[in-house]
């Protein structure tokens, strides 16, 4: 345990550290744009430099700690030299921040206003790259904005594992290049670098040119996309920003969803499954309870849905897998009493979809199968042939197994063509639309807040579940 | 010239470069003897005796590099030679090379038997083409005599030495660099620590000397270290290979002894500078010595430069160094401002583009300089130059961007008049002139 001293505060390092973790560590902020907690140091950016004292300059990133050590992370040195680093960064930069995605977050704009804070005093003209490289079909990439800190190359080399990345050319017209015949689209992680970009950069194409970032506003979220459950944010339109006249969709949409860092469960990345969380949540909402495919008034479908569980005598339960902790627990409290109860899988592994990958993509594809088979246990979810009533929660409900003469209540959240054929169909909110947790496959409980208000029609199954309960209960 | 000769000691003709020649004047015994009589440590303690500094530029003890290296602890090590030449102005190792290539592979089997270096590597850049031709033929009659390989001249030690041809890039001269061109990925340097000899090829521990360097084993090894510190100066032992290019009547490859007197070495050995016109100023080691070493790329005018002997401390103190010994001599009536603007653009052409401050730098004084040529120079572009310049100082991963700012600082502080001469009249005063005519 070698005793630092940095900026005059005496602070114990662990050993084999660098002058960079240890700081942080403790608190001390060191400016870095190439240096990633998750990645290799690659010490390129020179924003890190720290005054040794007696020795001199030195990147944080890449000097080991050792008994005695003291630097100065702002000393007239460091700041000189930071200063004109950040001119050079901005030498060739297009400071095109008026119409970049990354203004806002962007850590070259941060240190730049924090570090150096002139203009650029160079009079020569600014070299040119491509302004547009398509990474695939995910990804663009600007090479005019790029400071080559080399964070996406290393991810696909040390994180995801593609290789797909690299540099191309030298000096000042480097360029980030895949390699001769491979695309960022084989990489199911590539929207990490988006992230890892320090600049604008890399570009998401679905959020190309959407919003500014300080219209929007992160909800912790869970991405329900495998047994995984990343914790993720949902970014959507701030409250205080909301559109009032045009497209006023957007305030209830999900804007973007980015990784929220949780070393237990997902670390600093998720999938791309988990970027395109509106593909899965922003499908065509069932809105409207029904009767025998007839609109009714929720009381009205309560009230059948009562009707039919007291008059079943072999009645089925579906369990779904999408289904919170809380949720889960208040069907088991309230109706595991009268039905046999079954785990559904709600959703498949689609075609080309990967599996099990050593990272973080499972091949289960629900988020909550953990808690679900504690509460319901392990049964394959088929039907057994003398069942007269199948209440079906959630997806994945497959209706030529229905043995003839039953009838099904089905719970759900989207449109399909099994709600109207149902007995009673009630219509419950999602995932963005609620609070709950989700027990991961390896455990790991984590939470998930709402990011919208719920339509009027439709009801939380936690609060649903208690008052399907026939009055005296089930014969 | 001087006497003593420890690489140039042989008469060139046109079969001296082979094993048979290169056997017919002793070749080869200094590996015998050193497998036979000695021990790996007792070669690496030959070496820190004999005071051998590194000559590819940076002059640092070559036997305090081997001792970062332990050859008893089990793992693998690598020795390779530097033979990627491209400090402008440098031609020496291609002598060897060409010429005497049998003394760099003997003196690399007995670096790799102190070493325990079972692979060699000799990393030759790809312009050199006889070099390569040569160096590759001796490495074939050597294996062909049992001088490589396996059970080497029946002492049981074995190393093997690849010849790898570089692609033309400077900064593959950095070491760290290098041996990134040899594992096959990007030839970027790399940062310190770990020291190479910790964690280097392959992430094993690795030399990487000079060819110059090297090849002087052979002769420590045979005439032993006191032979070598009697030649030379106490601080600096041995001799050197200048290459000497520019303003002089014979350019060439010379040995001398280190401690000669630089103005003889100038007028009598160089003949001088053509049509005698007097002497502006010369850059001692290469534009800037070495990758390595960086504070070495000074320019030294006529006035400094008489008087100097030719000695890495005397050197070091007027401010410069011998860096990799490619002298470039430069005759008055030049443009030191088209030379730097010659240099800058060196750099920024060869500039490898990982760390911010040479990747920008490099090409924004190139840029600076280019407009102050054309005629478009501004009265605040030369402290714009000093500070970019400064701001390489020691704050690149290699020493090259520290390279590229000492070239510069240097010629703006020995010639500013010539370069506010020009910003300030749109023109050269010297026309521009970068050649140097006989008569």
């Amino acid at each position: 345990m070698p005793g630092i001293v940095i900026d005059g505060q005496a602070l114990e390092a662990a050993d084999g550290q660098t002058v960079m973790e240890a700081a942080r560590a403790h608190g001390i902020t060191i400016p870095a744009l190439c240096w990633h907690p998750a990645l290799s140091v690659d010490g390129s950016c020179r924003v890190c430099m720290v005054e040794v004292e007696g020795r001199g300059l030195a990147i944080a990133c890449n000097l080991p700690v050792r008994e005695g050590l003291a630097v100065l992370t702002d000393s007239e040195a460091v700041r000189a030299q930071r200063k004109l680093t950040l001119q050079f960064l901005t030498l060739n930069h297009p400071v095109d921040c008026g119409i970049c995605d990354k203004a806002g977050e962007c850590l070259l704009q941060d240190y730049h206003y924090a570090y150096n804070a002139t203009p650029s005093v160079s009079n020569e003209p600014k070299l040119h790259a491509t302004k547009h490289y398509s990474l695939g079909e995910r990804i663009v990439l600007d090479n005019e904005r790029c400071i080559l800190c080399s964070r996406c190359v290393r991810f696909t080399r040390e994180v995801s594992g593609s290789h797909v990345l690299g540099i191309e050319q030298r000096g000042d017209t480097s360029l980030i290049r895949p390699a001769a015949g491979r695309s960022l689209d084989e990489d199911p992680y590539s929207d990490n670098v988006i992230d890892l970009c320090p600049v604008g950069a890399l570009l998401s194409r679905r959020f190309l040119h959407q919003s500014r970032v300080w219209y929007l506003t992160a909800t912790p979220s869970i991405c329900p996309g495998c047994a995984r459950g990343c914790t993720v944010d949902v970014w959507h339109r701030r409250p205080d920003w909301q559109l009032q006249a045009v497209a006023t969709h957007r305030n209830h949409a999900i804007a973007r969803v980015t990784p929220r860092e949780n070393p237990a469960v997902n670390g600093p990345w998720i999938c791309n499954k988990g970027r395109d969380l509106a593909d899965l949540l922003e499908r065509l909402r069932a809105l409207q309870p029904m009767v025998a495919g007839v609109p009714a008034t929720l009381e009205e479908a309560m009230a059948a849905a009562r009707e039919a569980i007291a008059a079943a005598r072999h009645p089925l339960a579906l369990v779904s897998t999408w289904g919170s902790n809380e949720e889960l627990e208040a069907f088991k409290e309230h109706l595991g009493p009268l039905f046999t109860c079954r785990v559904k899988a709600d959703h498949q592994r689609g075609p080309g979809e990967p599996g099990d990958d050593g990272l973080l993509i499972r091949a289960d594809k629900n988020p909550n199968t953990s808690r679900a088979r504690a509460l319901f246990g392990e049964a394959p979810a088929d039907t057994p042939g003398d069942t007269d009533l199948v209440l079906v929660w959630g997806e994945g409900f497959d209706g030529s197994t229905l043995p003839a003469g039953a009838t099904t209540i089905l719970l759900g959240s989207f449109e399909a063509p099994e709600n109207v054929t149902a007995a009673v169909f009630i219509p419950l909110s999602i995932l963005t639309e609620r609070a709950g947790h989700y027990t991961n496959f390896e455990g790991v409980v984590s939470g998930f807040a709402p990011c919208f208000p719920a339509p009027a029609t439709v009801t939380h199954a936690e609060e649903l579940f208690p008052r399907l309960v026939p009055e005296g209960g089930r014969p | 010239m001087t006497p003593a000769r420890v690489l140039m000691n042989f008469e060139v003709t046109a079969t001296s470069h082979t094993l048979e020649a290169y056997r017919a004047r002793g070749g080869y015994q200094a590996l015998e003897k050193a497998l036979r009589t000695l021990k790996p440590e007792d070669v690496t303690q030959m070496i820190m005796e004999s005071g051998l500094q590194g000559r590819g530029g940076a002059a640092f003890p070559a036997g305090r590099k081997w001792q970062g290296i332990d050859p008893y602890d089990g793992q693998p090590h690598y020795l390779v030679a530097n033979a990627d030449e491209g400090e402008p102005g440098t031609f020496k190792d291609r002598w060897v090379l060409e010429y005497s290539p049998h003394t760099l592979l003997e003196s690399m089997a007995i670096a790799a038997y102190s070493l325990g270096a079972r692979h060699n590597f000799i990393y030759i850049r790809g312009e050199y083409d006889l070099p390569y031709r040569r160096l590759a033929a001796a490495v074939e009659e050597a294996y062909g005599a049992g001088l490589l390989g396996e059970n080497i001249l029946g002492s049981g030690f074995a190393t093997d030495i690849f010849v790898f041809r570089g692609a033309g890039a400077y900064v593959c001269g950095e070491a760290s660099s290098l041996l990134g061109s040899i594992e096959g990925s990007r030839a970027y340097p790399r940062n310190r620590p770990p020291r190479m000899t910790v964690s280097g090829l392959f992430g094993r521990p690795t030399v990487v000397n000079n060819v110059e360097t090297l090849s002087t084993i052979a002769w420590i090894v045979d005439h032993g270290a006191a032979a070598f510190r009697a030649i030379g100066t106490p601080t600096s032992p041995g001799t050197r290979l200048l290459s000497v290019s520019g303003h002089v009547r014979r350019p060439g490859v010379y040995e001398v002894e280190l401690g000669y007197a630089w103005g003889r070495f100038l007028h009598e050995d160089c003949g001088g500078i053509p049509g005698d016109r007097p002497l502006k100023a010369v850059i001692p080691g290469g534009i800037s010595s070495q990758v390595l070493t960086g504070k070495d790329a000074k320019v030294l005018t006529a006035d400094e430069m008489e008087g100097l002997t030719l000695d890495h401390d005397v050197l070091r103190k007027a401010g410069s160094s011998l860096g990799s010994g490619g002298m470039i001599v430069i005759a008055e009536g030049t443009c030191m401002v088209r030379l730097l603007q010659i240099m800058l653009r060196f750099y920024h052409h060869e500039s490898c583009g990982q760390c911010t401050p040479c990747r920008e730098g490099t090409g924004w004084m190139h840029r600076i300089i280019d407009r102050i040529v054309a005629g478009d120079g501004r009265p605040e572009d030369l402290e714009r130059l000093y500070t970019i310049a400064r701001a390489n100082d020691g704050t690149t991963i290699c020493g090259l961007g520290d390279a590229a700012g000492y070239a510069t600082v240097a010629m703006l502080d020995n010639f500013g008049d010539e370069f506010a001469y020009f910003v300030e009249h749109k023109r050269s005063r010297h026309q521009g002139n970068i050649e140097c005519p006989a008569s």
